[in-house]
């Protein structure tokens, strides 16, 4: 695509304008200027004039033409980014479903044949657990739906309370023994100020992140929540010492089912980063990654005090 | 004579109709069933049914309408709503509109069973429920389901409306034992890991506004390890 952008059809115009200044002042300068009378006749004098309106007609629909090309090129490419964003949100999904089913198949093959009780027995408890992967896949699908449109329950919210909170129940999972928890909250001078806010949803928020930094690392990796104010924006911070995201992975990990390729071993829906942002992004902050293999990840949320 | 008690379910889907309907059987109750609001209308005056089940989403006359129609009729059947969507909105309206329950799919038929026992045994046949009441008294409190208001002989109390919706749910099954679980179901919506503490937190902000002993509780009780109970006496106010 040849497009001449804004800026160099303002300075072609700029370059115009100035030199017929400059071209005047010099004739101003250096003589007196002379006055000169055109004859023309009146048929030339209307093709002249029929020429320069046609001009600046074709100009000036070339322009609005240029523009509405413009907008719906950056239309159509947005549009096709979204629907981009849908084919991997249903090819996903049908990945998610797809497993459990397929247990659930041989599960009801094997409770048909098997004659034995033990095996009737192993069959209909793989089969009910894959059920409760289905329904919690669905109850986050549904949760995500209810977050992206449902009103907040706002309110004055202390966060010391939340982290504290979340910082205890992960605590107390038995995967976090052998890993160096770290929770560091300014004291001083000042406490955290209160934010307005969803309570439980920041604290699942925050608890969600940590429960990731636990499932994700190693024994003796160390996980730190930290917190601390700047600004008109509080920032809550989770860093782990494991083993990372690889680059590729990075740019996609707040969307929807997205599973790296490093954890697709782990357990989980694919949608825990993607709850977090819906939910900082509706108290009006953002959500940033870093991460480096080998070294560690650390999840920063934004939000606004106000 | 047949003494089980009559259930009538209601469903457009039949995979859900023909599976529960033999799971209800198996549980000892006389089935009957409705694919739509309409037919569960039809049926219920001449099957007359203890309880009924009924889905949300449904072609023709969806549930809410019908429940509505029901009660509207003078009807109290107890009802249980079955939902879709978890949406706060879609629960509260199922309280205004006066089921006694609701469940949110997917559930477990061992749950939904175990509600349908604890309803019919709170059931007062011929009287409204509990849970069509607008407005509820136990002792000096008096809560106000529509306005979501709450007062403790006679001062408004001001607590946040999750705590407010709790206690409703509480009021609204008195002496039954709630499970964390089934409170985040129903007030919160969904469930999810370590959500069990802000029903405590919100729990706890009631006894306090309350000034409840947990060790000797006039109003809510917990029961280690299970979850919470109502025990005051709860009464319809007018």
């Amino acid at each position: 695509m040849t497009q001449m952008p804004r800026s160099r059809w303002g300075f072609a115009f700029g370059w115009v304008a100035f030199s017929a200044l400059i071209i005047a002042l010099l004739i101003d300068a250096q003589t007196d200027n002379p006055i000169v009378y055109v004859r023309i006749d009146l048929a030339t004098l209307a093709l002249c004039m029929g020429a320069m309106l046609s001009c600046v007609m074709a100009l000036s629909w070339w322009f609005i033409n240029h523009r509405e090309r413009r907008v719906r090129i950056e239309a159509m490419r947005i549009q096709a980014q979204a629907s981009d964003e849908r084919r991997r949100f249903l090819r996903r999904l049908d990945h998610e479903l797809k497993n459990p089913l397929t247990a659930i198949h041989a599960g009801l093959a094997n409770l048909a044949d098997s004659a034995s009780l033990d095996s009737r027995q192993e069959a209909l408890s793989s089969v009910k657990a894959q059920t409760v992967r289905i329904s919690h896949l669905t109850a986050d699908l549904r949760k995500l739906a209810q977050l992206e449109i449902g009103e907040l329950e706002r309110g004055p919210v202390d966060l010391n309370e939340i982290l504290e909170e979340a910082f205890m129940v992960a605590e107390e999972d038995p995967r976090a023994a052998d890993r160096r928890l770290n929770l560091s909250i300014p004291r001083a001078p000042w406490p955290l100020p209160k934010i307005n806010g969803d309570r439980d949803l920041l604290f699942l928020a925050t608890f969600n992140l940590l429960d990731n930094a636990i499932k994700y690392s190693r024994p003796g990796d160390t996980i730190e929540l930290r917190a601390f104010e700047g600004g008109t924006m509080v920032t809550i911070e989770i860093a782990d010492t494991g083993p990372g995201i690889a680059e590729e992975d990075l740019p996609y990990v707040w969307d929807e089912l997205y599973r790296g390729h490093t954890t697709r071993s782990v357990e989980g829906s694919g949608l825990g980063l993607t709850l977090v942002r819906a939910i900082v992004e509706r108290h009006g902050g953002q959500a940033n990654i870093r991460s480096r293999t080998g070294q560690g990840t650390v999840i920063s949320l934004r939000i606004p005090i106000g | 004579m047949d003494t089980k008690p009559k259930i009538l379910l209601v469903d457009d889907e039949e995979a859900i109709r023909s599976n529960l309907a033999s799971f209800f059987g198996r549980s000892g109750f006389a089935v009957e069933i409705a694919t739509d609001g309409q037919e569960a209308l039809d049926k219920t005056s001449h099957f007359e049914p203890n309880l009924i089940v009924m889905d949300v989403l449904m072609p023709n006359i969806d549930g809410r309408e019908a429940l509505r129609r029901l009660r509207q009729s003078g009807n109290w059947t107890p009802v249980i709503l079955l939902t879709r969507v978890g949406e706060s909105t879609e629960r509260a309206m199922a309280l205004e509109e006066g089921a006694d329950d609701y469940l949110n799919k997917p559930f477990d038929p061992h749950e939904l069973v175990a509600r349908i026992r604890s309803v019919l045994r709170r059931a007062r046949p011929g009287q409204p429920p509990l849970s069509t009441a607008s407005r509820l008294s136990s002792g000096p409190i008096s809560l106000d389901r529509m306005a979501r208001r709450l007062w403790l002989n006679g001062e408004e109390l001001s607590l946040t409306p999750k705590a407010v919706a709790l206690l409703a749910y509480l009021m609204t099954h008195p002496d039954e034992l709630i499970t964390r679980e089934r409170l985040l179901d129903a007030v919160w919506g969904w469930d999810y890991p370590a959500g069990t503490r802000a029903v405590d937190t919100r729990i706890a902000e009631l006894r306090r506004a309350f000034d409840d002993d947990p060790a000797d509780p006039q109003f809510i009780e917990t029961v280690p390890g299970q979850g919470y109970r109502f025990i005051g006496t709860v009464e319809a106010a007018v």
